[in-house]
């Protein structure tokens, strides 16, 4: 069994670079300790352990943020980050809700990844890569910090999605110049990618546009096991074993990964054959175990005459965009910003 | 140019670059450049210190950690969660070492070691003179509970956490300290010579997670510690809790008055100050208290009315009393500052804490009666408290010692008290506290929200460092406002209490009881007052950031002592009791731990050492 770990965790440090072997098999090791084999959550510990930062809303290599308490009873706090503009160097708190002045602004709203129960708003790793995409897109961002698993199940995630779109959606400091109207489009990684999926839906249906879901190794998954988990059971920092216990841990208790909200387009998802959903760019490592049902998403939403780019990212594993040192994170945000065009 | 990850492998320094393009060859050289000595800048802003030249061996840690987690399995590893201290995550390679030596003896790395069996190193932690370095040295009864339990076979030990909570309710004091009668015995122990040895491993243990290249408690930070992955000084975290139109409108009057404040347009200042008062009548809340407070604040300045006068020390002493009340601020600070002083008092038998922030002595029921509980005996206890003079000739310190003295007859302490009075912290002279030898007495210094005070006087803080080295501490626990007050700028300064003091109010407005809040309002507008209107040596609330703060107690001679994941544990616990813990939370910050509201930080606890050259009883270990 040792020599069996031996060759993986060889194979695993050709693939990437090794300061972020070292990032991730740490978050590996360090969320192996958090996850009880009863299906309870080492919260305070998972609290002591992760890097966060505060926001800050002095402009570092131009772009500010600062949080927003949107709801009280939920204490559903979001991070808005903002471009610094050279007019305003020094803001006070009456300027953080300034009005957005250029003709179209984007919108991103992110949803961090940590398959539901891991992670913050204000995680070092997401407070980073939300700063990257506001000078990328040339938006503002607005990241959410929703309930998590196991604490909070489904569908709390997305209520708090839900919740935060529709304060987005409703801020006039946030409406582009063009139409007086915020240009919003939905970004998250993992199991924010998830969410992603479904806060669009509920958006549309319930007649808010988003203009564009970027879906960064989306976390979905089912009750079979296809041939790229059974593959790569193990072999790039993830197993089967703990995919298993984050959706036991956010599915409501009883219920099956063919939920879904695990598989959307699986037995018990639905079609959107018809339905007005916005285009969509999805990204999948080609080291990922569960790219099975990333693409069979990507297939879903073809299948319903949805709008889909597919960037499949061969040798990439998991975690490839947290940091800019390999060739895989520079042609994904190349493709996102083109995909977040101040355009329509 | 083509990313070849292969060729990287083989030389893992300049791995940093992985994939590059042309554009990114001037990355490679800077990186090239700073190999041996830098940290690897990319991890750094994801809040790990690694240096670039060590990022090799941490993989090797990594992946013995990987392989002896996956031998041990579920049962074997669940006590790394549920006992382990651990400390200071960012500095990971200390940490893998940490987590590595619970599975092996401290001197030989054995990785199979661990594989089925329960005994064999973990034998120092099942002792009971011991009890686990996290049960142990927590501030409740849970302490003789543990240690039955740790009696029994290690098994799947999962802490119950709502049990956990149960306890922690007695050790938290009120008012109500004084009056009541605890209900435990401490244990005695004879004073064994097996006590004291496994309390210095266990020392030694902890010295071992903390020592380190960058976060040894014996040799001076490296400037390179303080400021790695943390941007600049001028940090400015924000929370918006009120996104009301006539909050919005009521901030751009503050602003707009301190401004004409700065450019020194009394007139407009007068104006809009007036402005403000019609404006706060139509908020509600928290907005509108603060916003009185500020407007009140500038009205002084504008008028000049700098001189307040000086709180009567009962009126102020009831203040701090609702302020203790309403919102965890007081006991978070009590309760985290305790814990690491407790860690520091671990085998000593005489222990002496002079305490700057004396007050009404409220932090220390708790510490004492953690100390009577303690395995082996409590120590000799004494306790010097200072404070300032009080107007009416009560010597209020010497009632505060009386009734610390009468509790520790109740829990079977023995108990030293000194008051002493003084204006300033500055006015003390090691020679005053009549210091014993450290041999014999180790010494703790504590300060909650005093140190800020000194640096409305040149000098006074450096005088302070000096004396407090002098007194050769085990531990310097310290407690401030997580703000920085004290800009050279007024303009700025404002804009950072109206931020701070606004979350701080918004804090409140969930206390229970309203006589506590609107008294925790008052003691919290003196501040505002004394940050807005006075200057000079009347501003004494000149509150600084914990990255200041970490520069002046580098700079001074001392080093940081982390406070673990027990203690961070522990305190939010604690918040869980006010307002069922919405909106408080409490965060690591390498090594200090902050308490804040809705992610904003508001106090931060530190503790420290004088650097190397004072003490010798311990070695640094690799």
């Amino acid at each position: 069994m040792a020599r069996s770990n031996e060759v993986n965790l060889n194979e695993c440090k050709m693939v990437v670079p090794l300061n972020t072997w070292v990032l991730i098999s740490n978050f590996k090791l360090a969320y192996n300790l958090l996850r009880r084999p009863d299906g309870t959550f080492n919260r305070h510990l998972a609290e002591f352990l992760d890097r966060k930062v505060p926001a800050n809303a002095n402009p570092v290599d131009g772009v500010f943020s600062f949080d927003v308490l949107i709801d009280r009873g939920t204490s559903l706090l979001s991070r808005i980050y903002r471009p610094a503009t050279a007019e305003e160097p020094q803001l006070n708190v009456a300027g953080l809700e300034k009005p957005v002045t250029a003709e179209v602004v984007p919108v991103i709203i992110f949803f961090h990844g940590g398959s539901f129960a891991h992670s913050s708003a204000n995680s070092a790793i997401y407070d980073t890569l939300c700063r990257r995409l506001v000078g990328l897109c040339k938006a503002v961002v607005v990241s959410v910090n929703y309930r998590r698993a196991p604490e909070n199940r489904y569908p709390c995630a997305y209520d708090d999605g839900w919740t935060a779109l529709k304060w987005v959606n409703s801020r006039p400091w946030l409406q582009s110049q063009k139409d007086s109207k915020v240009h919003i489009y939905l970004a998250g990684d993992s199991s924010g990618g998830n969410i992603v999926h479904h806060v669009a839906l509920i958006a549309m249906e319930s007649g808010i546009d988003v203009l564009g879901n970027i879906l960064l190794n989306p976390m979905f998954g089912g009750q079979e096991r296809t041939e790229s988990e059974q593959r790569l059971d193990g072999k790039y920092f993830v197993t089967l074993r703990d995919r298993d216990w984050y959706w036991r841990a956010y599915l409501p208790e009883g219920e099956d990964r063919d939920h879904h909200a695990c598989n959307p387009f699986g037995p018990n998802g639905r079609s959107l054959e018809g339905i007005k959903f916005p285009k969509s760019l999805v990204v999948v490592a080609g080291l990922d175990l569960i790219q099975d049902w990333q693409l069979a998403y990507v297939d879903g939403l073809k299948k319903a005459g949805q709008e889909v780019k597919l960037l499949y990212m061969e040798q990439a594993t998991i975690g490839f965009y947290l940091l800019p040192n390999n060739n895989h994170f520079h042609t994904v945000m190349d493709e996102i910003s083109k995909f977040v065009v101040s355009d329509c | 140019m083509k990313r070849d990850n292969n060729h990287l492998q083989h030389n893992p320094s300049s791995s940093l670059c992985g994939g590059s393009s042309a554009g990114k060859a001037k990355l490679w050289e800077e990186e090239a450049a700073q190999q041996d000595c830098g940290m690897d800048e990319l991890l750094a802003v994801l809040g790990y210190k690694v240096k670039t030249s060590d990022m090799a061996e941490v993989a090797q840690k990594l992946e013995q950690l990987e392989e002896v987690m996956c031998i041990a399995q579920d049962d074997g590893i669940s006590h790394l969660a549920s006992e382990t201290v651990h400390f200071n995550p960012s500095d990971l390679s200390t940490w893998l070492e940490s987590m590595l030596s619970e599975f092996n003896p401290p001197s030989s790395f054995d990785p199979f070691g661990a594989a089925g069996t329960t005994a064999g190193v973990m034998g120092t932690l099942d002792d009971p003179f011991v009890g686990g370095p996290a049960e142990s040295s927590t501030l409740t009864t849970l302490d003789i509970e543990n240690n039955n339990r740790k009696h029994q076979k290690r098994g799947p030990h999962i802490l119950d956490e709502a049990s956990c909570s149960d306890y922690d309710l007695k050790a938290i004091p009120g008012k109500a300290i004084y009056s009541q009668d605890t209900q435990t015995q401490p244990q005695t122990h004879d004073s064994s010579s097996s006590s004291t040895h496994n309390n210095n491993v266990k020392s030694e243990k902890r010295l071992k997670s903390t020592s380190g290249s960058h976060s040894g408690i014996f040799s001076p930070p490296p400037p390179a510690a303080v400021s790695s992955g943390i941007p600049t000084d001028s940090v400015r975290p924000v929370v918006l809790v009120d996104s009301q139109e006539n909050g919005i409108r009521l901030v751009h009057a503050l602003m707009a008055c301190a401004e004409a404040v700065q450019q020194n347009n009394l007139n407009l200042a007068e104006a809009l100050v007036k402005q403000i008062g019609f404006l706060a009548i139509s908020q509600a809340g928290a907005m509108r208290k603060v916003a009185t407070y500020f407007a009140e604040a500038l009205a002084r300045r504008i008028y000049r009315l700098y001189t307040q006068n000086p709180l009567d020390h009962s009126l102020s002493d009831v203040l701090h009393m609702h302020f203790y009340e309403a919102c965890p601020y007081l006991k978070f600070a009590h309760f985290t500052a305790n814990q690491a002083i407790l860690e520091a008092f671990e085998g000593k038998k005489r222990v002496h804490v002079i305490d700057f922030s004396m007050n009404q002595g409220m932090q220390w029921p708790a510490l004492m009666q953690a100390l009577a509980l303690r395995a082996g005996g409590p120590p000799a206890f004494r306790l010097t408290g200072i404070g300032p003079p009080s107007h009416d000739n009560s010597d209020h310190l010497q009632e505060v010692g009386w009734k610390l003295a009468q509790l520790a007859e109740k829990i079977h302490v023995e108990f030293e008290y000194r008051g002493f009075v003084a204006n300033s912290l500055a006015d003390l002279d090691a020679s005053m506290l009549d210091l014993r030898p450290s041999e014999v007495e180790a010494v703790a210094v504590n300060s909650v929200f005093e140190l800020h005070k000194l640096l409305a006087w040149p000098g006074a803080i450096d005088k302070v460092f000096s004396v407090v080295k002098q007194m050769k501490p085990e531990i310097v626990t310290i407690v401030e406002q997580e703000a920085n007050h004290n800009g050279l700028v007024f303009l700025d300064r404002f804009t950072e209490a109206l931020h701070y003091y606004s979350t701080l109010f918004d804090s409140l407005e969930g206390s229970v009881s309203c006589q506590d809040k609107v008294m925790s309002e008052v003691y919290l507008g003196k501040q505002i007052c004394n940050v807005v209107a006075c200057e000079g040596a009347d501003r004494v609330e000149r509150h600084e950031s914990l990255t200041q703060w970490r520069n002046r107690f580098g700079s001074a001679g001392f080093s940081p002592v982390h406070l673990g994941s027990n203690a961070f544990k522990q305190a939010s616990m604690l918040l869980a009791l006010f307002n069922g813990g919405e909106g408080y939370g409490v965060e690591e910050n390498n090594g200090c731990l902050m308490l804040g509201w809705h992610n904003r930080p508001l106090i931060t606890t530190s503790a420290w050492k004088p650097a190397i050259e004072t003490t010798a009883t311990s070695t640094i270990t690799n």
